[in-house]
């Protein structure tokens, strides 16, 4: 076995923040190689560095052994290496084969026309060779993320790479798409390919890869064997100390109910249907779970209930209450708190400091604002007490929230919803972004609210999060609730057959083809 | 690095600027303005033709020398505390200064309706809404204020205690009005989703063509043959008593702007209201999220502008006039750059507009003080404002198209802002 990658004590600073702290990292060819470690560990600027985008502020790239010394991404293509963004580069309206070719076209007539047919029959020829099903013929628009993906990898094959890097490639995947995805790397890597690729989840590395080096604070933190190691050690290694893995609840007797959405219909901002007659009620002291592929509905769905959209059909009752049409604020006021999905657009003001952005929501609440006077002292206590119970750092409440990194940002949320003191709890994707550690601190708390009685409706795309967390859970799929399952019986394969919106009762042999709507 | 990405590291550095380095920014701009400016005058005083050169350098004459243009401009606006004696320097003192002397009374006059005006835009920019309409509030306002007076000062007993009491009210009817012209535009933008910009703009030319008609055909002095309400009585109208060499300016008013400025500051960062109006203004969305009424506080903030504005005609009228007449001065559309200058903050806006009145009162004494033409006055005063405004400009531009810091970007995995995705 030979060295494919070899990256020397690179170190890459940016002004005030070192990316990459002397970071050794050694790949074999033909072996798959995952990146493992939180949001802000250094992966991708790593990765960047290998693919040509940043300099290395100090160390070596090598490449079968040979020290090079990269200007563009054209210069590492050359090199063998090619690169899946977590945003696929395609042009949607053009087919597949017209994708792979892009900017590589077969010519023909002196090179003055695109060997169309060429170009179609080369795309066939590759995708054969690594057993890929996709259609050359079919437009990227009409295709699955899942295709589209596999796409992004053949545009890389054609340009000749022997080395892929792909960044986060699961996150828009159902769990069938990414057992076909890790099919892929097995098939690569027989032919003499080496993989490498970014994840933040410790299941995925142990399931997909050979090798797994742990990224943490930028500094490589060990390179295990991925069949010598366990989720612990992994764990352990991304977080510098002992966690705990997998949320249980305590089984437990809901009370009356809380929420009952009825027959609910909605549009997203194009004024397309988003949500399809969506029907569920959530309890005092119960979880209730959406999953589903990002972009199926959840979001619309979330945002009609907490009020920031006006349902096109169906009715919202709130404590016994029909709040169909109430106002957002009287919402807040009525104790339903929200993490929201997006933190940099609603969460938090990003230009204001903690302390503003710890009354957002509050402004008018007498807590805060007794005769529409702010008492700016009491805001600064509550700033800095969520801070200090949720570990915001730096625990700084006059620092503006864009200072922040995204997980502190997303613990300060989730500590200001928490105090609210609330009934019901809508968290959608309230551990994104956050490290292991605060992820197990989040989960709790969410636990414990459940034990207060409180009703908690938690919208997420980690499958082991909603699984492990909810008592009752709804899968969507194109706008439409599939089904309510119990967590705790049923399979992450049933689950993912709906996500993917095949119901287990319909017909093998005329059930669709999973195609996710994910954007 | 390519010229656009150069050009948005500048905005960046300039949106994640400091309060000190702001003013500093600021102080530097104004010493760059007046340098250029100077280039500017040997240049010209260079092509011009005249008797005896005002100022020699390197073995050249020129008509015009900076230097003494520029002491003369400052000068002139403080009511001449020194003497400025050729070639350039300055005397000491001027025994025969006075403290309450024209010039300073047209600075402070000229300052005076800025405040008004700067708050006014500065108001609806922190809202996140271009108003550029603070012109036809003002017109709108101060005709309302003069007709308020005229009709009801009659039915009042002359003199201080009949001022006590319709002064303020002028003021009121001047802001209720302002403002209600004001909230057109905010009630066609929160409900016909119609962009306050092009609204506002084409208001300004409603208005001052209504005024025009109601003063020309209905309510105009019919002794006049100029376009204008009948003169108030003196006891209806802010009188000069502390500078008794004229210039329009009284002091209550200036007292009465100071105090609005506070005010506003006041709802701005200490209420319910200013922090909803500040949330819209900075993240909309995020305003939605934490309850606030988007389409209350357009049409509420827009009201508020447009009253300040109205304030604005009124002190123009009570105070400058005492009546209303046609071609009001571009007083709203210089609250544009005041409020851009201080920054959309309204402790800022007084320095400001005391630049502003600086340089108009000092423009003057540089006319009749020297030689220099008033056209070139005009463009030196430019200058400054063109220098020392177009930092605070790029810097609400960088926050306008919502450009990362620089860290961020480069700080997390995957690239974007704080990063996450799944």
């Amino acid at each position: 076995m030979s060295t494919a990658v070899h990256l020397d004590e690179i170190t890459k600073r940016f002004p005030g923040v070192v990316a990459n702290d002397d970071v050794d990292l050694t790949v074999e060819r033909g072996t798959v190689h995952a990146l493992l470690g939180e949001n802000g560990a250094g992966k991708t600027t790593l990765m960047n560095i290998l693919y040509g985008l940043y300099e290395p502020t100090e160390g070596t790239v090598h490449v079968d052994g040979e020290p090079r010394d990269f200007d563009s991404p054209a210069d590492a293509i050359d090199a063998g290496i090619g690169m899946i963004h977590q945003h696929f580069m395609l042009v949607d309206p053009m087919t597949v084969a017209e994708n792979i070719v892009l900017g590589n076209e077969p010519r023909k007539w002196f090179g003055t026309t695109v060997d169309r047919e060429r170009a179609r029959q080369e795309v066939i020829d590759l995708s054969n060779r690594y057993g890929f099903d996709v259609n050359p013929d079919d437009a990227i628009e009409d295709v699955s993320v899942g295709v589209q993906q596999r796409v992004e990898i053949l545009k890389a094959l054609y340009r000749g790479a022997d080395i892929l890097i792909l960044d986060e490639p699961t996150a828009v995947l159902t769990p069938q798409e990414v057992e076909e995805l890790f099919r892929v790397f097995e098939e690569l890597t027989a032919q003499g390919k080496t993989i490498i690729f970014i994840s933040h989840k410790l299941g995925e590395a142990m399931h997909a890869a050979d090798d797994i080096t742990v990224l943490r604070d930028g500094k490589n933190v060990g390179t295990v064997k991925a069949d010598e190691t366990s989720n612990e050690e992994l764990a352990e290694l991304m977080v510098g100390r002992e966690v705990l893995l997998e949320p249980k609840a305590e089984p437990q007797e809901p009370g009356d109910e809380v929420l009952a959405v009825q027959h609910l219909s909605a549009e997203d901002n194009r004024g397309i249907p988003a949500v399809s007659d969506v029907s569920f009620d959530i309890r005092e002291g119960e979880v209730f779970g959406i999953a589903g592929v990002d972009g199926n509905g959840q979001s619309q769905l979330v945002e009609a209930i907490t009020g920031l959209r006006t349902p096109t059909g169906g009715a919202i009752s709130y404590k016994g209450r029909d709040i169909t049409g109430a106002s957002r604020r009287s919402r807040i006021a009525d104790g339903m708190a929200y993490i929201p999905e997006d933190r940099h657009e609603r969460g938090l003001v990003m230009d204001f400091d903690l302390v503003q952005n710890g009354i957002l929501g509050s402004q008018h609440s007498p807590t805060f604002a007794a005769d529409g006077r702010i008492n700016w002292s009491d805001a600064r206590d509550h700033a800095e007490r969520i801070i200090d119970e949720y570990d915001v750092r730096p625990p700084h409440a006059d620092a503006d929230a864009e200072s922040f990194s995204g997980g502190n940002q997303q613990k300060f949320i989730v500590g200001r919803e928490f105090e609210r003191e609330p009934d019901l709890v809508v968290a959608t994707h309230p551990t994104r972004g956050v490290d292991i550690g605060a992820m197990e601190f989040i989960h709790e708390r969410l636990l414990d609210l459940r034990a207060e009685g409180k009703a908690v409706l938690l919208v997420s795309s980690k499958l082991d999060e909603v699984q492990g967390l909810s008592d009752r859970l709804g899968v969507m799929h194109d706008g439409e609730l599939m089904d309510i399952v119990d967590p705790r019986n049923t399979t992450e394969e049933e689950i993912g057959l709906l996500m993917a919106g095949e119901r287990p009762d319909a017909d093998a042999t005329d059930a669709e083809p999973p195609v996710g709507d994910a954007k | 690095m390519s010229a656009t990405e150069n050009a948005k590291a500048v905005l960046r550095r300039l949106t994640a600027a400091s309060a000190t380095e702001r003013i500093l920014i600021s102080f530097a701009a104004l010493v760059m303005a007046v340098l250029v400016g100077a280039v500017i005058i040997l240049v010209s005083g260079r092509i011009t033709t005249c008797q005896t050169a005002a100022t020699t350098l390197f073995g050249t004459g020129f008509c015009y020398d900076p230097v003494e243009v520029y002491l003369v401009l400052f000068n002139g606006a403080l009511g001449e505390p020194f003497l400025v004696n050729r070639p350039g320097i300055l005397k000491p003192l001027n025994p025969d200064w006075n403290p309450l002397s024209f010039g300073l009374a047209l600075t402070l006059k000229e300052t005076t309706l800025l405040i008004f005006t700067g708050l006014s835009v500065a108001v609806s920019f922190r809202a996140g809404l271009f108003n550029i309409g603070t012109q036809g509030q003002l017109v709108l306002g101060g005709l309302a204020t003069a007709l308020f007076s005229f009709f009801v000062a009659p039915l009042l007993p002359s003199g201080l205690v009949g001022g006590l009491i319709l002064i303020p009210l002028a003021v009121i009817v001047g802001a209720l009005v302002g403002g209600l012209y004001g909230a057109i535009p905010g009630a066609l933008k929160a409900y016909a989703d119609a962009n306050e910009v092009i609204t506002t703009i084409m208001l300004n030319f409603i208005a001052a063509q209504i005024a025009f008609v109601l003063v020309s055909e209905f309510y105009g002095n019919p002794d006049s043959q100029v376009v204008e309400t009948t003169p108030l009585p003196d006891w209806a109208t802010l009188l000069p008593v502390a500078f008794p060499q004229g210039g329009d300016f009284s002091i209550l008013a200036l007292a009465f702007g100071l105090a609005l400025v506070v005010a506003v500051w006041f709802l701005l960062e200490q209420t319910s209201f200013g922090y909803d109006l500040r949330t819209s203004g900075e993240q909309p969305e995020a305003a939605e999220y934490g309850g606030v009424d988007a389409k209350r506080t357009t049409v509420t903030s827009m009201f508020l502008s447009g009253a300040l504005g109205g304030m604005g005609g009124a002190i123009w009228v009570l105070m400058v006039m005492g009546k209303w007449q046609a071609g009001v001065p571009a007083l709203g559309f210089d609250g544009i750059t005041v409020s851009i200058l201080a920054g959309n903050n309204p402790f800022g806006v007084v320095p400001a507009a005391l630049l502003f009145g600086t340089l108009k009162s000092g423009s003057l004494a540089v006319q009749f003080g020297t030689g220099v033409p008033k056209q070139l006055v005009g463009v030196l005063r430019g200058l400054i404002i063109l220098f020392v405004a177009m930092p605070e400009f790029f810097r609400m531009l960088g926050s306008a198209i919502d450009l990362e810091p620089d860290r961020e970007t480069v700080a997390t995995d995957g690239g974007s802002l704080g990063g996450d995705d799944e």
